[in-house]
């Protein structure tokens, strides 16, 4: 007995298969295609609801499970597709938005923190007004010793003196200093003798500023801060506390400020790792790109196992990205560009051996024959059939490279790996927003820079 | 007329001072990335052991029975007064105080072979020290010396105490808590790539018909919006997705995937944005021509000469994207972006090198099963 | 359609369906492309313009539905100004006007089908026509339309499937669907081969013949002027220089429109004709 031709089974049995696997019915009635659809779809929207557990969203693999048994149904006509893509699509973004804790009030509710971040970022910290600072200090003891020092102490032109020599924790002491530059705005701070910067301006908060007179001296009244004595293991030993003072005056002109140096050694270090782990990466995948190439290794079962085996690491190291990469090494090797140049390499190689071994995989056997056919030698083939085919792509390949790689180096620092990264991530860190404003600026004008100039460069070569 | 070649000399110093550049360009990179290949070599140990810990991921965990067992530990002796232990406690701890910085020595006994003993501090303050692993031999036992640490001194007459968490394997074996974290994360991250190309898509979309060439580039202003836009987009291109992301981290909050997504938004909306506007810029004029040509109004243009040219580019390029935003939602959790990013980093961080293991292995399933996905997509397209 | 009142010089059934008065067109570059041309065209004519490629050809037609913006002269459809014309008023008169183009300008992407539908949209619903619903009344015309050009059955197919001539004739479905008063038709045979390029002219003279459908052409091949114009016009570097009946055009009026060096090309065409 022949067997019934799925179109012509039993619509009942059909319905019955489908209510218990959703599909399944489509699938005994010949619809594997559409079969399939339904299973993947009900199954993932079940899969996903279950994982985010919230009860209310099983309606909708439900719905979709009911639609299932309804089309199975109305074959070979169905019931409408789009009910189900919209379900389906209901469920993942409903489940995505929240699972993704997609929040867009947050900026609203944080719009103070917002503010504190965007605002200084108005003003990027690369250069700065060339300024000379002239400082004085003087020596204080707190608590007092049965013999304190006299306080009074000159640096260069400035003297400082401090009476009485000293004092206990919110008494007064009166600050005379002279040899300042007349008519400037002198700073006054405190120093603990673990180095801790005290203010004593206001409630403690404030720098305390006083003008120079025209004969360069000032007098002030300085109250030992409170917290001059947090964390002294023994606050009724007398030491030696300091009180500074500090002038700045602009002398004209600009210059680049420290953050700024650090930026731009963060930027050499970015190009620098670009430039190495691209040269790298292509010299160690060429020799890869040739066994890795499936044309070249198909002809014997020994070839092809090595060929499956290049293409196979190749593909999970490429699965990796390079900052999870870069981790590794800076376990291994330690903090540093090293270990970014380590990880970027890998993944060039990785990723630029599959590359060329597709080129090479592409080669068009023509000019090979043509060239074999006038009694070239071996070499003489490969120097004018095959260099001439792959040098450009390999040329344009290691380029675009290249451009990945000066991206990647900018953010392979955030792990530890050396670059402008690092430097962005320590500012990040300290709330420095004046730093990591100016840092975005100079990443984007190294990356514009570069990308047209590799542009440039890969149009003359094509 | 024949171009003029240059002569020799001229061609030849061109190459030399391109080499003589070149050289110096890779001998200043050498000098600033200071590669240390000794250094490889030196760290294999400790790369063994990592590696090692590495082929060992945390998928799977052997149910364990625990017990916890607190003893109270005067530092320095006789601050404060300690009841006797009661009689069937199977740890001992010699002498019961120490002095700071003094030695002493824990010992068990009847815990179970092949269990394990996990010992540290619970200190007055309310906060917990762990001190060190111990295997348990054969007889159930064991025995180690550790240092009474300062900071587990007593204080206010509270003293610190000693606790050991013993754990007996059972043989039932079970999906480990970290596998079941990671799966969740792996979850999170596919959510976070199939929303951030979608968003990205949507700004995308508009901004691409703002800058193309031929739709906007039709009168003065057109041109002024066509050049804003385009250097808007090449701008927000050149910064990374996780870049973009440390910022929105600091507001939104440390760590949650909002703000990985909306990193993401913004580059894929940046770079859908370029590419979707060459698409645009390449369609066929033509049939716009005839549709007006033909009385339709501008938006049934748009709908029947335009639309039909570009969706396929367009399906394309979201695809592309897709696969580049799920790689990218494997790490931006680095800088607080959430997802199995950040988890992967937390494991980092904590040295929890096989957890680590773990979450490492469902980012290379997930990319590569995703991967293909999208593979088939776009040969069925094709 | 009434004239305007505006123009009570022609009363209704006198005016030409089409009069070109005075059209200048300066290219932004500075290239003038059409410089002072004037002609009248009268019901059910198949007016043919020939000249060189660049001699204006191109722009003239594109001015006369204004897809190109002449930069002076005026152009009236019934009595009508369509340079003049808001946007409103300017669909309504392009809706009456077909055009057949050189590269057939079809969506290469969409169905043969959608093609069609789409030189309706002036008459459809914007609404309805925006997601792609179209009333079965339409279908049915879409259907006759391509009945009419013979490629009934590529229906569904997508037009970069077809060949030129079946795409070209999709084209011309197209222009159908506008149920034109006029055909503008821009070189509508230049990417064909010869005999495609008879099938096509024969499809537009039937329509001029049988369906009254007036028919601007404008045409590279002197041969097929004389099998097909009632009248033709001769443009040279955007300058009318020449307008008459086919048979009027001797070896001196080419020489006027396609100058010197196309003299022996065309005397050997005509010995082999």
């Amino acid at each position: 007995m022949k067997p019934t031709p799925p179109a012509r089974r039993s619509r009942l049995v059909a319905v019955i298969l489908s209510t218990i696997i959703p599909g399944l019915g489509q699938g005994w009635l010949g619809e594997w295609p559409r079969a399939l659809g339904v299973f993947l779809a009900t199954v993932t929207a079940l899969g996903a609801t279950l994982w985010y557990g919230k009860p209310g969203w099983l309606v909708i693999p439900a719905a979709l499970w009911v639609w299932n048994v309804f089309d199975c149904l109305r074959l070979p006509r169905g019931a409408p597709l789009w009910l189900a893509t919209l379900l389906w699509l209901g469920m993942a973004y409903g489940i995505g938005w929240q699972a993704t804790e997609i929040n867009p009030r947050a900026f609203i509710e944080n719009s103070e923190r917002a503010r504190s971040v965007f605002r200084p970022m108005l003003e990027p910290d690369f250069f700065r007004l060339r300024t000379e600072v002239r400082q004085g200090w003087v020596e204080v003891e707190v608590p007092c010793s049965s013999a304190p020092p006299r306080a009074e102490h000159t640096v260069e032109a400035v003297t400082v003196r401090v009476s009485p020599d000293c004092a206990s924790l919110n008494e007064a002491l009166i600050v005379t200093v002279e040899g300042l530059w007349p008519n400037e705005p002198t700073q006054v701070f405190w120093s603990t003798p673990i180095g801790d910067i005290k203010l004593v301006g206001g409630q403690y908060n404030a720098m305390l500023l006083v003008t120079s007179d025209e004969a360069g001296k000032i007098t002030a009244l300085v109250r030992v801060p409170p917290s001059a004595q947090d964390a002294m293991p023994d606050p009724t030993l007398p030491l030696k506390h300091r009180v500074y003072v500090e002038q700045e005056r602009k002398i004209g002109g600009i210059e680049i400020s420290r953050n700024g140096g650090y930026i731009l050694q963060g930027i050499y270090e970015t190009l620098a790792l670009a430039l190495l782990t691209t040269t790298l990466g292509a010299v160690l995948a060429l020799p890869l790109s040739f066994p890795a190439a499936r044309n070249l290794m198909s002809g014997h079962a020994v070839t092809f196992f090595i060929y499956l085996v290049i293409r196979t690491i190749l593909n999970i190291l490429r699965s990796i990205e390079a900052l999870i990469m870069a981790i590794i090494f800076v376990v291994i090797v330690g903090l540093g560009p090293f270990a970014g140049m380590l990880a970027l390499t890998v993944h060039t190689v990785a990723a630029l051996a599959k590359l060329y071994s597709e080129v090479v995989e592409g080669i068009d056997p023509g000019p090979i024959e043509a060239v074999r056919a006038t009694g070239a030698t071996w070499l003489q083939v490969v120097r004018f059939a095959v260099i001439p085919q792959i040098v450009p792509l390999f040329t344009a390949l290691t380029i675009y490279r290249w451009d990945i790689n000066v991206r990647m180096s900018t953010i392979i620092g955030f792990v530890g790996g050396g670059g402008i990264g690092y430097f962005l991530w320590q500012w990040l860190v300290l709330n420095d927003y004046r730093a990591v404003s100016s840092c975005f600026i100079a990443i984007a004008v190294v990356v514009l820079t570069l990308d047209t100039f590799s542009a440039r460069v890969r149009e003359r070569l094509g | 007329m024949k171009p003029r070649t240059p002569p020799p000399l001229w061609r030849a110093t061109k190459w030399i001072v391109l080499l003589v550049l070149l050289a110096a360009a890779y001998s200043l990179s050498w000098r600033v990335t200071q590669p240390d290949f000794l250094k490889l070599i030196v760290a294999a140990p400790k790369a063994k052991q990592i590696i090692g810990d590495f082929l060992h991921p945390d998928i799977i965990e052997r149910e364990a029975e625990i017990s916890l067992i607190e003893i109270p530990f005067p530092i320095p002796c006789g601050s404060t007064e300690v009841e006797a232990a009661p009689a069937p406690v199977r740890l001992r701890v010699e002498p019961a105080c120490a002095e700071p910085r003094g030695i002493f020595r824990v010992s068990g006994s009847d815990l179970g072979p092949g269990s394990t003993v996990v010992m540290r501090w619970l200190l007055p303050s309310g906060g917990t020290l762990p001190i060190e692993q111990y295997p348990v031999d054969e007889e159930g036992a064991f025995s180690a010396e550790i240092q009474a640490r300062p900071i587990a001194a007593t204080k206010d007459g509270v003293p610190a105490r000693l606790q050991a968490e013993v754990s007996v394997p059972l043989t039932r074996i079970h999906v480990s808590q970290a596998m079941r974290d990671v799966l969740n994360a792996i979850m999170v991250t596919i959510f976070m790539a199939l929303l951030s190309t979608t968003l990205g898509t949507l700004i995308a979309a508009p901004l691409s018909f703002l800058a193309a060439r031929n739709i906007t580039r039709t009168s003065r202003l057109g041109s002024v919006v066509y050049y804003l836009v385009r250097s808007l987009l090449n701008i927000t291109r050149s910064f990374e997705p996780l870049v973009i992301a440390t910022i929105f981290a600091l507001i939104v909050g440390y760590g949650t995937p909002f703000a990985g997504v909306l990193g993401l938004v913004i580059t894929t909306a940046a770079s859908l944005g370029k590419m979707f506007s060459e698409a645009v810029e390449s369609i066929d004029p033509g049939p716009i021509e005839a549709i007006t040509a033909s009385g339709a109004r501008r938006s049934q243009v748009v709908m029947y000469g335009v639309v039909p040219q570009i969706i396929p580019d367009f399906l394309s390029y979201i695809i592309y994207h897709w696969d580049i935003n799920v790689r990218l939602s494997t790490i931006i959790g680095f800088v607080g972006g959430g997802g199995i990013g950040y988890y992967l980093s937390q494991r980092f961080n904590s040295f929890e090198y096989h957890k680590a293991s773990t979450a490492i292995l469902a980012i290379i399933v997930v990319v590569w099963a995703l991967d293909f996905l999208s593979a088939q997509v776009r040969k069925r397209m094709a | 359609m009434l004239p305007l009142s505006s123009h009570p010089a022609h009363p209704p059934g006198e005016c030409p369906l089409l009069q070109v008065q005075n059209l200048t067109k300066v290219y932004p570059s500075g290239t003038v492309a059409l410089k002072d041309v004037s002609f009248d065209v009268d019901d059910r004519e198949f007016l043919v313009v020939i000249g060189l490629s660049g001699s204006g050809k191109s722009t003239l037609l594109r001015c006369i539905n204004r897809l190109i913006e002449p930069t002076s002269g005026r152009v009236l459809w019934d009595g009508q100004d369509i340079t003049a014309a808001a946007p409103a008023e300017l669909r309504s008169i392009r809706r009456q006007i077909g055009m057949v183009f050189q590269q057939f300008n079809l969506v290469r992407r969409s169905s043969v089908l959608t093609n069609v539908l789409s030189g309706r949209l002036g008459y459809a619903n914007p609404w309805l026509s925006l997601i792609g619903l179209w009333p079965p009344t339409e279908r049915e015309r879409a259907m006759r339309a391509l009945e009419r050009v013979g490629i009934a059955d590529k229906v569904n197919e997508r037009a970069d499937a077809l060949s030129g001539g079946q795409q070209q004739r999709v084209g011309v479905a197209r222009a159908l669907m506008q149920e034109p008063r006029l055909l503008l038709a821009d070189e509508p045979i230049a990417s064909l081969d010869p005999v495609l390029a008879h099938s096509i002219l024969q499809y537009l003279e039937q329509l001029n013949k049988k369906d009254g459908i007036t028919v601007i052409c404008s045409l590279h091949f002197l041969d097929l002027v004389h099998r097909y114009a009632t009248r033709v016009i001769g443009l040279k570097d955007g300058i009318k220089v020449f307008e008459g009946l086919p048979q009027e055009i001797d070896r001196k009026r080419f020489k006027e429109v396609y100058g010197e060096e196309a003299q022996e090309v065309r005397a050997a065409s005509l010995e082999a004709a």
